[in-house]
């Protein structure tokens, strides 16, 4: 799993790597985002209090008792406890939090995420501090929804001498609503990639950000509590009996009679119940968005990184430092985003970087600096040439000419790009020696050679596995097998509701028919399974359905950590505009050729990405809502963001770019720059 | 605040009209007009809501339609770029992508991107950051500007409260500060990188119109109902300052243009009032005003007129942003013509921090008299 890189792994920081930087940086924000949101919890309580009361007929009474209740010492006591609740939330946020999203490319790795160990006690979690927050909630409404066990109505006529508990449906329905929307929260914090930290395209103060956020959190709590409880009705009118069973018999409580039973339509149709769940919900999702917002504001803030150190303990923590060393990628993150913002906005830095260190004279600054932004983007290159590679071979097409675009060696520092890159190279390569033994499938039944078996676009998916999915290693076949059923388009769809496991052993056996060497074996064994097959075929829609890689979704995946380079690509630029006035001792003409040579070879290898089948050419439009889906247009941004840093660099350099040693093709293009033609 | 809800009335063709740089948005031919900041290529929005773009390398002249391209308010070309093209319509803000090598006449209206808002129309003013990673657009009923990420259409909103919309933008070519002005008796500079703002309450009325010097340290504004232009001085900007505008605590009058008699050759003339729109040149050392209907470019210490055909009265005007010799004015008259006007000058910042304004020693002004450069 290459690039699903968590924060997880490196949170640990000090202990894992040798920078002090990230509990200094990072554990300072996390405990100020943590403080904010429990300081705002009792405000939002008290918000909870006074429209849980709501009483429009008597509003003098209603807001008088409200203001009562604040005081009281349960709500104290449930304030604490949503505070601990608000820390455990905190918590998982800072463990499941991202700079580069993990996209599933199919449903199948999908669902591998959602029943993934670490997903599953995410959820777990969740629900229980979801039962824990609406069991807060009750306390705080008070009413009939308080306790769990409640005195029977003594029935009329017969004269009990011990008065019986029975349940409170109403409670149980709020514990287990509570505990449902735990779970949803849980889940579209996994599907919309909420744990995805988003940089923001301008800088703002903390506070600015939050307050622009707080509306669209507001609107964005109502309306999924809504979603939530009308969901959870649902699944209490059908499964409603279960829970309330077994607590009726563990806790030896009876029903009573004389209350309506909840999981009745009549039942819930219960507008104050509803309302009270509705409102339970809202207080539980914006005390719970509350704090995410808060740790993603903090987190993202800009951090001031020194060029140079003052003092000699100090050296760890400078940029150059950080750069080029493997801090976590946050750091990462946030150290690329300030050598924009000093690029861009700070005279007195660039002088640093653009200095010479005191004895020696060596520009280590700006030479740290610039290899790090360079070999991101060759790196970048690199991982988009092996993808076009990949896709051109699967679309059967001849190779393009990767030979003369000259990409400058990298050094081999990030070892999950590297892993990745070898990996999509490794299925590039493998291709070729696939596609022979799916041959003797072609002629299998009966069609000849211009069967459309042979078309690109049948071989297209070849190349691109999915790389990233758990199920890569042992569920390799049927990415083939599920190419097939384009042979037969005559099999009819009309059995599809059979079941997934039925074709297992035919997959193994295709597997093995993949595998083997000799064609006219399987020629055989095919026609002696041929109906075995159609059976599976006839399926295939349920399979195509899981393992079908959507392709947007691997496009989205081969730039989710573009931000990177958008940022790499900005400072080097604004860098280098910069340095035609600021740079004293001509540091930065030594690499003018590189970074010339690197962007204009990035510059073709995206143009030709662009130019891929199923690739748009538009973003996609982009609600605003409060889930942030800003990885899926990354692309587009790095595409502008490198044409307008050529555009820096040619337009203050001008004709001055002709004395500069580049190739004769990238001549041309920068060429096409100075004329603004590109 | 009679203003503001006075301007929330309006029908938005009256808004775009009252608040356009154009004197006459709602009669004349030409609506809009700008120049590439790096070629010579320019785009002009006509009365009929089509846009043509002229080059000079090319005798082509598409002409760009879109159904959403309703009453143009304004057009911006992004800076650090071959051809992308802000149009501010009725409804949304429309970005161009034409190809520059292309000879096609009617580009598709696929090769625009709609950025829309909700509640954010009329747009009436837009802006570059110079560096050209950013947008803004403004509508005078939304309170809030926005800061457009054209690339992948997302927006951040820079709220703030009272003062009504937004009626004009202006970013400072050094790209540190951008000043809004407001329907009502207050503008605010806005500092680009943290993006807080500076209040700055006008006494008479709304600020019109506002220019930036090329270092971006000062700013010229005129104010509805009078008849000067003030300056505002801000502190030389260093990126350490975060989060502060810095500007003086007063405005200066740099210029009082009430009316007075000129001798000219055709006789007395009285010019002089309200100043509609103004620009600043590139090198820092012309100034041109459009007088309630007179084309006026100053120039520190003389100033001269221009003067159009018979019955012809000025539209709109601006500066060629990279012109060698000097500066180059461009105006549109009321008749639909356009002219270019040069003033050939030795700057006296040269040589210019720029390598592409190398000095050419072409000198020939019109500073010496007479007073009007004919036509």
């Amino acid at each position: 799993e290459a690039t699903k890189i968590r924060g997880m792994e490196h949170w640990a920081g000090g202990s894992r790597s040798p920078h002090a930087v990230s509990p200094q940086v990072l554990g300072w924000r996390v405990a100020a985002a943590i403080t904010w949101s429990v300081l705002l919890l009792p405000i939002c309580t008290a918000a909870f209090i006074i429209l849980s009361g709501l009483d429009p007929f008597h509003p003098v009474r209603w807001i008088s008792n409200s203001f009562n209740d604040l005081y009281t010492s349960y709500v104290i006591f449930c304030i604490f406890l949503m505070s601990m609740v608000i820390i455990i939330i905190s918590i998982f946020n800072i463990e499941f939090y991202a700079v580069v999203p993990s996209i599933p490319c199919s449903r199948l790795a999908l669902i591998g995420k959602i029943i993934h160990p670490q997903q599953v006690i995410h959820s777990f979690v969740h629900a229980i501090m979801g039962m824990l927050v609406t069991w807060c909630a009750t306390v705080m409404t008070k009413g009939r929804f308080q306790f769990l066990a409640v005195s029977c109505t003594p029935s009329e006529g017969l004269e009990d001498a011990v008065p019986q508990m029975c349940l409170n449906e109403y409670h149980l329905f709020f514990l287990l609503s509570g505990a449902f929307l735990g779970y949803s929260y849980s889940l579209f914090y996994l599907i919309n990639n909420m744990n995805y930290l988003p940089f923001p395209i301008i800088q703002q103060y903390k506070y600015l950000r939050f307050r622009r956020s707080l509306p669209l959190l507001i609107k964005h709590s109502c309306v999924e509590s809504l979603h939530f409880v009308r969901n959870f009705c649902v699944t209490y009118y059908f499964f409603g009996y279960i829970p309330k069973v077994w607590i009726c018999t563990t806790m030896d409580l009876h029903t009573d009679g004389k209350l309506h039973p909840l999981d009745t339509l009549s039942g819930l149709l219960d507008l104050s119940l509803f309302y009270h769940t509705w409102l339970s919900g809202v207080f539980l999702l914006m005390t719970w968005y509350i704090a995410w917002l808060l740790f993603k504001i903090y987190a993202t803030e800009s951090h001031h990184f020194p060029i140079q150190p003052t003092f000699a303990q100090e050296t760890d923590q400078c940029l150059p430092k950080i750069l080029n060393s493997n801090p976590p990628l946050l750091i990462k993150f946030l150290a690329l985003q300030d050598l924009m913002l000093l690029s861009q906005y700070s005279p007195v830095r660039r002088q640093e970087v653009f200095s010479l260190s005191q004895p020696g004279g060596h520009p280590h600054n700006w030479t740290a600096i610039s290899r790090e932004c360079l070999s991101l983007l060759s790196d970048l290159t690199q991982r988009l040439i092996a993808q076009q590679e990949a896709a051109a071979a699967a679309n059967g097409r001849a190779k393009p000419p990767v030979g003369e675009l000259k990409v400058p060696p990298q050094t081999p520092e990030d070892m999950s790009f590297q892993s990745q890159r070898s990996n999509i190279v490794l299925r590039a390569s493998m291709s070729p020696l696939v596609k022979p033994s799916l041959m003797p499938v072609k002629t299998s039944p009966g069609s000849d050679v211009g069967s459309p078996f042979s078309s690109p676009a049948l071989n297209y998916k070849m190349g691109v596995v999915d790389i990233k999915s758990p199920w890569h290693g042992p569920v390799q076949s049927p990415h083939v097998m599920r190419r097939g059923p384009k042979l037969w388009t005559s099999v009819s769809d009309q059995q599809m509701n059979g079941s997934h496991h039925e074709s297992f052993p035919v997959l193994s056996a295709a597997r093995t028919g993949t595998e083997a060497v000799q064609p006219r074996f399987i020629y055989t064994w095919l026609q002696n399974k041929q109906e075995q097959i159609k059976t599976f075929l006839s399926k295939r829609a349920l399979i195509m359905y899981f393992f079908s890689k959507h392709p947007e979704a691997s496009i989205q995946a081969v730039f989710s950590d573009a931000q990177m380079h958008i940022w790499a690509l900005e400072g080097l630029s604004h860098l280098v505009a910069a340095s035609f006035t600021e740079d004293q001792f001509g540091v930065v003409q030594t690499t003018l050729p590189a970074i010339l040579n690197t962007l204009l070879t990035l510059q073709e290898v995206v143009d030709r990405h662009f130019k891929l089948p199923h690739v748009s050419s538009k973003p996609p439009r982009i609600s605003g809502s409060l889930v942030d889906t800003s990885y899926k247009t990354l692309r587009f941004a790095l595409r502008a963001s490198l044409k307008t840093a050529l555009y820096r660099i040619t337009t203050v350099f001008g004709e001055h770019l002709n004395a500069v040693q580049v190739s004769t093709e990238h001549k041309k293009r920068l060429q096409q720059f100075l004329e603004y033609k590109e | 605040q009679l203003s503001v809800l006075l301007s929330l009335q309006l029908t938005s063709e009256d808004m775009i009209a009252a608040f356009s740089q154009a004197v006459d948005w709602a009669g004349c031919t030409v609506r809009a007009f700008a120049w590439h900041p790096h070629t010579n290529k320019f785009a002009v929005a006509l009365l009929d809501d089509s846009i043509r773009v002229y080059n000079s390398n090319s005798a082509t002249v598409p002409s760009l339609k879109h159904r959403l391209q309703r009453n143009v308010a304004a057009m911006a070309w992004k800076p650090l770029c071959a051809s992308i093209l802000a149009v501010a319509c009725q409804s949304c803000v429309l970005v161009w992508h034409l190809d520059p090598t292309s000879l096609s006449t009617r580009p598709s209206s696929g090769c625009a991107q709609v950025l829309s808002c909700p509640g954010h129309s009329p747009v009436t003013s837009l802006a570059w950051a110079p560096s050209g990673e950013r947008l803004l657009s403004a509508s005078p009923v939304d309170t809030a500007m926005l800061v457009w990420d054209v690339s992948t259409e997302t927006c951040v909103q820079l709220q703030w409260f009272g003062g009504g919309g937004v009626t004009y933008l202006a970013w400072s070519p050094d790209g540190s500060k951008v000043l809004a002005a407001t329907p009502s008796a207050v503008f605010r500079v806005w500092e680009a990188q943290m993006w807080t703002c500076e209040r700055w309450p006008t006494i008479r009325g709304r600020c019109q119109t506002g220019c930036w010097s090329p270092d971006g340290s000062r700013l010229l504004f005129t104010v509805l109902g009078e008849s000067v232009i003030y300056s505002l001085s801000f502190s030389e900007y260093r990126g350490e300052m975060q989060g502060q505008v810095g500007g003086s605590k007063t405005a200066s009058i740099v210029a009082d243009l009430s009316e007075t008699t000129f001798e000219t050759l055709y006789g007395e003339e009285r010019i002089g009032g309200e100043v509609h729109s103004m620009v600043w040149d590139p090198t820092g050392e012309r100034l041109a005003v459009i007088i309630r209907g007179e084309a006026c470019p100053l120039f520190p210490p003389h100033s001269g007129f221009v003067r159009g055909e018979r019955g012809a009265r000025p539209q709109l005007i601006s500066f060629h942003p990279c012109f060698p010799q000097g500066a180059l004015l461009t105006v549109c008259w009321s008749s639909g013509k356009i002219s270019h006007i040069p003033f050939f000058f030795v700057g006296a910042l040269e040589p210019h921090a720029s390598p592409r304004r190398s000095p050419v020693p072409v000198l020939g002004s019109v500073r010496e008299q007479p007073l009007f450069s004919e036509l």
